[in-house]
Formats: structure tokens, C-alpha cells, sequence
């Protein structure tokens, strides 16, 4: 029996590649590259897909979670919380502090509750209570006197 | 003797002018091959891409070898294992044997089996010294007990997989030595010897363990 150890072998290596073969290599690579490719494309396919995930039906889903403030330390142990818009230092931020509020407050009136899924019967929010109340309330006495006058 | 002391007395022989090109004198236009105990066929099985590729579209037979140089010229022009996508198997197996179960020269063997767990080890490094080890025949000293040889590239870990014809205890224990030998497994490596008749059970437990 033949044998050769795993060191002869290695002695038998050409050092340089040897170009001659007896089957397709281009061709056996390219089928191999093709495999990659596809495996590739299924994969990027999944992971962008959400499949598992339900939050992507609510796309605007608003923020519920704020990050917290940065809070810095300074040499005699005082702490200072920095809210986001004191740290940048663009002077037009300051002044332009009434008009963001007004924005916000505008924004805070179009939300509406939605309140399709709630038990009660009752809106959520106060301000529609006001506008569905009856302006004119129902006066018995008035409504007593004027039919008969009428008949009259 | 090695290799070179054979090539060496084979040139000193025959005179210089005459003398026929070695692998070791010409890099690129050797006559001389060694020869290697048997014919061995490289099968490759391809990642389904379709569903209805089936087992026998996959694998497919992709050239032989007889001589150490044919070995080399191949392993060269082929893609290593870690270039290869996920569900792919190389296999090396002797003569005309198929990579299945049902050939009748495997269905009463079995299979040395290891998975590399970890990214940590060459499969490339260990992928070659196994096939060293089985064309040279220096993993199976006193009988020819190896068919084959599998690498499967798989997610969870790739598998290395000797193929046996049968699963005798004893010529087995000596080969699994020298496959953890090749695969450089420590003690804490567990090699495990699954007959091919329990193939078919997803819990079966190796025969033998090593």
C-alpha cells in the first residue's frame, strides 16, 4: 500500500499554483459565487423585512420615552440638569421661544383622543364636554305657559 | 525513505539530459506523479436555491484524482471551505463510492463524526490535514476502513465526517485516535462514532466515543 504522511504532502506542494485541471473551475466558482449571492440577497431580504415585528403598522407612533437629561457634576458637588435646547448656542433659538411654544400648543389642540376603544361612553377629553353642552337648558316653567297661552 | 530521498535516487538514475521533470524540478511542467493508493472523486453538494431542487440535483460529482500532484492542481483551483455558503459539503470518497448511505460499500459502516463549535479554529487548515491524513492513508494504518471524508458548512458549526465500511470496534478506536490527532483535539474534543443505520434517528447516541 501506498502511503504518504501528511508532511511528504505538504514536500509535494508546487509552490505555485497549477492552472491545469481536468474539470471547470471558472465555471465551478461561478456556481459557488452564485449560491453566495442569492444566500446573501435572502438574508438582507429577512432582516429588512419586520416580519415578527408589529410595531411597524404604526409608523407615527408617537415618543412615549424621552431620553434622560444630561446632568453635569460640577467641582463643589452641584448638579445641573441641561435641557436639550440650552446646549445648543444659536441665539435665534431663544428668540424664537414664543413662536415654538405657540407651535406646541397648536399641535396639543389638532391630537385627538382616541377614545373608540374605551368602555365609558364618555369623551376623554374635558374640552369636548364643553363644546357638546347644551347652551339654551331647558326652562319647565317656560314651556308650561306658553302652549296653554296659545290654546288661549 | 521521503519523498525527496525517492525523487533524488529517481534523478540521480537516470541521466541529467533524459532525466524526467518532477514536481520538486519543475514546478510547472512535471512528468513524474506519485501515485496515490486509490482513485478518490471530490463531490460537492450545492445550497438548495429552489424548492424543488432535490438531494440528487444538489450533489454532483466534480472531478478525480489518482496522483498526489492531481491532488494539488485540484485543491488549488477549487474554493476553500471558508469561501464556500452555508448548507454546502465537500466530500472525498474512495473509487466510485457514492456520498450516501445507500451505497453498498456504507450502509454497513458509519461515521467518525466532530463539529467545530466557535469561530476560533481554521476549518481551511483543518480541512486539508484531514485530507492529507485520508488520500495518504496514514490515518487507517492496517486495513482500509475509510471510504470517505465530509466537510459541511453549516451555521451552528461545521462537521468533519469520516466515513467508514464498517463499525467494528476495534479497527474504529484506532482510527478515531488519529482523526483527533489530525483535527488537533484536545482531550476535552468529544469524537463520536454514529452507525449509519441511526441515521434516520435525531436522537440517536454514538456507539462509540472517544
Amino acid at each position: 500500500m501506498k502511503r504518504y504522511t501528511i508532511e511528504e504532502l505538504f514536500q509535494l506542494k508546487p509552490s505555485e499554483p497549477v492552472q491545469q485541471v481536468d474539470f471547470d473551475a471558472v465555471e465551478f466558482k461561478a456556481i459557488i459565487e452564485k449560491v453566495k449571492k442569492i444566500q446573501a440577497l435572502r438574508e438582507e431580504e429577512f432582516l429588512t423585512s419586520n416580519r415578527r415585528r408589529s410595531s411597524h403598522h404604526h409608523p407615527t407612533r408617537p415618543k412615549i420615552k424621552h431620553n434622560k437629561p444630561k446632568v453635569t457634576t460640577d467641582e463643589d458637588g452641584w448638579s445641573t440638569f441641561e435641557p436639550k435646547s440650552a446646549t445648543t448656542n444659536d441665539e435665534s433659538a431663544i428668540e424664537d421661544d414664543d413662536t415654538n411654544v405657540k407651535s406646541r400648543a397648536q399641535e396639543t389642540v389638532r391630537v385627538k383622543p382616541n377614545n373608540k376603544n374605551i368602555a365609558s361612553s364618555r369623551p376623554a377629553d374635558a374640552r369636548d364636554i364643553i363644546v357638546d353642552k347644551q347652551v339654551h337648558g331647558f326652562n319647565a316653567f317656560a314651556a308650561l305657559e306658553s302652549d296653554e297661552e296659545e290654546e288661549e | 525513505m521521503s519523498v525527496e530521498e525517492v525523487t533524488q535516487k529517481f534523478e540521480e538514475a537516470v541521466s541529467v539530459s533524459d532525466a524526467p521533470k518532477t514536481v520538486l524540478s519543475d514546478n510547472a511542467n512535471f512528468e513524474v506523479k506519485h501515485p496515490l493508493n486509490s482513485k478518490w472523486t471530490l463531490w460537492y453538494t450545492k445550497p438548495a436555491v429552489e424548492k424543488s431542487e432535490s438531494w440528487s440535483d444538489l450533489l454532483r460529482p466534480v472531478t478525480t484524482f489518482e496522483s498526489v500532484e492531481e491532488f494539488w492542481a485540484i485543491f488549488q483551483n477549487i474554493p476553500e471551505p471558508h469561501e464556500l455558503p452555508l448548507k454546502s459539503d465537500y466530500h472525498v470518497f474512495r473509487n466510485d463510492i457514492r456520498p450516501e448511505w445507500e451505497d453498498e460499500a456504507n450502509s454497513k459502516g458509519g461515521k467518525w463524526s466532530f463539529q467545530v463549535k466557535g469561530k476560533g479554529a481554521d476549518i481551511d487548515e483543518l480541512w486539508l490535514r484531514t485530507l492529507l491524513a485520508v488520500i495518504g492513508e496514514t490515518i487507517d494504518e492496517e486495513d482500509s476502513q475509510i471510504n470517505g471524508v465530509v466537510l459541511s458548512i453549516r451555521k451552528g458549526g461545521n462537521k468533519f465526517a469520516l466515513w467508514t465500511k464498517s463499525e467494528d470496534k476495534e479497527p474504529l478506536t484506532k482510527i478515531g485516535a488519529k482523526f483527533k490527532q489530525v483535527l488537533k483535539l484536545t482531550e476535552d474534543g468529544l469524537l463520536e462514532f454514529y452507525p449509519h443505520s441511526t441515521a434516520n434517528d435525531r436522537h440517536a447516541q454514538p456507539s462509540i466515543s472517544l
